[in-house]
């Protein structure tokens, strides 16, 4: 069984080389049957596998099985963590395709199959992540997925912010990998080592008094390149600014399981590499994440508030969750994981969901501006209850699998933080009600627009001219998607299941029962009533929801010049190594 | 704003050098004898018969990195094809014949043939020599080149059938991949060399698949290279904005 765990990223390879191949002569029907053949046997065969993953697998490639404890190879890691995310990743490629069903207008000239395969490239280089378990190997899929996800943004080639979108990706994300393969070189220097685990164990042979500044120096330059794709603050400048002009069914990706891929990766890494004697100590990680996370959180939920351009709303609540995710992480214990699993599970389907649903506003009225839009979508009744059941479970509803995670994590990271995730949820939904109740009711009086505000109008339909008629797999796909967050909650032994799986791959097995708590729950429903009474008051006294002047700076941040964004990252990595400096020091 | 770049450069990239000299100083010194994973290799490859140790990382030991790098060049190609396609405010000219001065295409004629039979050449000793598929395939595919700087665009297009470039770089990638499946259909690990037999060291058909892992890299990257010269060169010479928009 194990052997299979490379057909993960092998597959999805093999089907886009054969589309690119027969691309000439294929018809786009044929193309676009191939992939979901091809993404939807890859995610068979991730759920066997995962099924399978109990014990924990580990693949040595080329066969290179240790010797003595030393090898030349490249392993994958086929455990519960891994996997679920690779399955994940692949369900997510098939909603995503299914969504995209005969969906671009014009077929590339002799490419009817480009987009089709560059969507397989991007599920296999994030399977290829999901499952590295070589520090090496991991920057190579992280690349990969990088490059692909440049050219899936930029695709609509016509509209100029869609290529300063990609431009901006591709830049920021670029010297986040560069970073990312330095400190990959300076622990390669260190210990000799690229799998993960020797590192790890290299680390702790080494530095007999703990770490030092290389180790410190090492540890920032892995976390930078990770945090640029978690799109923590402030390396997150790139992700509003690519995923409101990225394709609609390239935002479900990007927001449902590549930023999220980010915040796994930090787990996996600090797990395996950072978290023994001779690495960067717990009390330095929770500084550094809890405190970013925190940071990644408000500023999140702040900006997707003051948005009336639905997809970058959408953008920015995909930055204040994965800052939650963090901050779960952060506290390093096995509740916290485990919940943090279960709210990314969630999350991905509800904000992909809800990116489904601003695409069949895009496609059916060439905007997705909150204030245009206002009253205009009264008719798409469905699209509608969706974006109102997709907010809720934005805001942790229960019984929404998002709940149930967000709960788990709320109690493991107890005090004041829970005030955190309470309140960065209720926003994020509370925004994404505001819409609703807007585009999709048409209530309270239609709000002025102020000046400089990127607004959503005039924007171009992906599909060949403006829909009349919303096709069937639009409606389907999101529907879909939200019934898999909704049953994550209530399928009973979900979390348990996931929870132990979590547990055996990064806790030392220890063994934690995730189940709904009354606080939990009550939590839960606070956020939702929050969000619906944040909601009300924007509506009904739309005064509200201007921005005040000290909103003001913090949106100029947001200048759309790869320049400052840059700048920022610098100073990201800078503050993450000053949060990471005393357990350095005090060694 | 232009004065808060500026200080988050100044503090940032003051940051990240302190903390670079810093970790610059810890490195171990320079030219030491500890080698751990550089023994281990030569050790590898040796057994399995291929006297290009780097080729033995590339191919055999690190297959699998291989694949993620020959993806990423795949997904820059594919990527250029989709964004360098012509816009709807673009249209097509034909380039104009150029003049080109005599001792100028004598010369790039002239090595035309040189650099192409050096490329394969390249390629076809990675398991022996220095070089192999990535490097061969880079001379090979700039050697086409050559015709544009000799003649003129057109010549170049003449011998350089896209359609033809960007089908045998998708099929190279799908050789590499069926090689590495064929060993998980034989019931070994994926990319496992274990398929052919090792041959004489220091032969051409030495090193099992490390040749033909090694060869279908070099057709990949001779391949991805046309293709995406020829994007950007397209972009420079043939298309251009059309008039007042």
């Amino acid at each position: 069984m194990h052997h299979l765990i490379p057909l993960l990223v092998a597959v999805p390879l093999l089907g886009a080389a054969l589309l690119v191949a027969t691309g000439r002569v294929l018809p786009r029907i044929a193309a676009e049957i191939t992939g979901f053949v091809v993404s939807g046997g890859t995610a068979a065969l991730a759920v066997v596998l995962l099924l399978n993953s109990e014990p924990p697998m580990v693949e040595w490639i080329g066969g290179w099985l240790p010797v003595g404890g030393e090898s030349v190879g490249i392993l994958v890691v086929g455990d519960g963590p891994a996997l679920g995310m690779a399955t994940a990743v692949s369900l997510l490629t098939l909603a995503a395709l299914a969504y995209a069903w005969r969906y671009f207008d014009e077929p590339l000239g002799g490419h009817s199959g480009a987009f089709t395969a560059l969507m397989l490239v991007f599920q296999g280089a994030m399977c290829g992540f999901a499952i590295a378990g070589d520090l090496f190997n991991a920057f190579v899929f992280f690349e990969l997925m990088s490059v692909v996800a440049y050219a899936l943004t930029g695709y609509r080639i016509d509209e100029a912010k869609a290529v300063q979108g990609a431009l901006t990706f591709g830049v920021v994300n670029s010297l986040g990998a560069y970073a990312m393969l330095m400190g990959i070189a300076l622990l390669y220097a260190r210990t000799g080592e690229l799998a993960m685990t020797k590192i790890g164990r290299g680390l702790d042979a080494t530095g007999h008094g703990g770490p030092d500044a290389l180790v410190l120096a090492s540890f920032v330059l892995v976390l930078t390149g990770l945090l640029v794709k978690a799109a923590a603050v402030p390396f997150h400048f790139w992700l509003p600014d690519a995923h409101a002009v990225a394709p609609t069914p390239v935002c479900m990706l990007l927001s449902g399981v590549m930023v999220e891929l980010g915040a796994y990766g930090v787990w996996r890494v600090y797990g395996t590499v950072f978290a023994g004697p001779g690495g960067i100590p717990a009390a330095d990680l929770t500084r550094a994440l809890v405190t970013l996370g925190t940071l990644t959180a408000a500023i999140g939920a702040v900006m997707c508030w003051y948005q009336r351009h639905i997809k970058r709303l959408l953008a920015y609540s995909t930055v204040a969750h994965t800052g939650l995710f963090l901050v779960g992480l952060g506290i390093l214990t096995p509740e916290g994981d485990d919940g943090v699993a279960l709210y990314i599970l969630g999350h991905a389907g509800v904000k992909a969901a809800l990116f489904a649903c601003a695409g069949v506003l895009l496609d059916r009225f060439g905007s997705v501006d909150e204030h245009a839009l206002h009253g205009q979508a009264r008719r798409l009744r469905a699209t509608g209850v969706m974006f109102a059941v997709g907010a809720l479970g934005l805001a942790g509803l229960p019984p929404f699998g998002t709940a149930l995670g967000k709960s788990v994590t709320e109690e493991a990271v107890g005090g004041p933080l829970t005030l955190v995730f309470v309140a960065a949820s209720a926003i994020t939904a509370g925004a994404v009600l505001r819409v609703t109740a807007r585009v999709f009711l048409g209530l309270g009086p239609r709000p002025e627009d102020a000046e400089y505000e990127t607004s959503g109008s005039d924007e171009e339909p992906e599909t060949s001219g403006l829909l009349s008629r919303i096709p069937d797999t639009m409606t389907t796909v999101p529907a879909v998607l939200l019934a898999a967050a909704f049953a994550a909650g209530v399928a009973p032994g979900f979390g348990a299941v996931v929870a132990r799986s979590v547990n055996e791959a990064g806790s030392g097995g220890a063994h934690v029962f995730v189940h709904w708590t009354l606080t939990g729950v009550l939590l839960g429903v606070a956020s939702s009533v929050l969000a619906v009474a944040l909601a009300g008051l924007a509506v009904t006294r739309p005064g509200w929801t201007a921005a005040p002047g000290w909103a003001a700076p913090l949106r100029r941040l947001q200048s759309g010049h790869v320049g400052d964004y840059v700048a920022w990252l610098l100073m990201g990595a800078t503050v993450l190594g000053a949060l990471a400096l005393p357990g350095v020091l005090g060694s | 704003m232009n004065r808060l770049r500026l200080w988050l450069l100044a503090v940032g990239g003051a940051g990240l050098a302190a903390l670079l000299v810093a970790a610059c100083l810890d490195l171990p010194g320079f030219g030491g004898r500890r080698h751990p994973y550089g023994d281990r290799a030569v050790q590898a490859s040796l057994a399995r018969h291929t006297a290009n140790t780097i080729s033995s990382v590339n191919f055999d030991q690190r297959a699998y990195d291989t694949l993620g790098e020959m993806s990423i060049l795949f997904a820059a190609v594919l990527g250029c094809v989709v964004l360098l396609r012509q816009a709807r405010d673009e249209h097509r000219d034909r380039p104009e014949p150029a003049e080109v001065a005599r001792p100028v295409r004598r010369y790039a004629l002239l090595v035309l043939p040189v650099a192409l039979v050096t490329g394969l050449y390249v390629v076809a000793h990675g398991q022996l020599s220095p070089g192999g598929g990535f490097q061969g395939g880079v001379v090979a595919a700039t050697a086409l080149h050559l015709l544009y700087l000799g003649a003129d665009y057109g010549a170049l297009e003449r011998v350089r059938p896209l359609g033809v470039y960007e089908t045998s770089d998708a099929v190279a990638v799908c050789a590499y991949l069926v090689l590495g499946l064929a060993s998980v259909l034989a019931g070994t690990a994926f990319l496992a060399n274990t398929l052919l037999p090792y041959g004489t060291f220091n032969t051409l058909s030495s090193g099992g698949t490390v040749p033909l892992l090694n060869a279908a890299i070099g057709m990949e990257v001779a391949s991805a290279v046309v293709v995406l010269l020829a994007h950007f060169l397209d972009q420079a010479v043939e298309i251009e904005e059309e008039q007042g928009s």
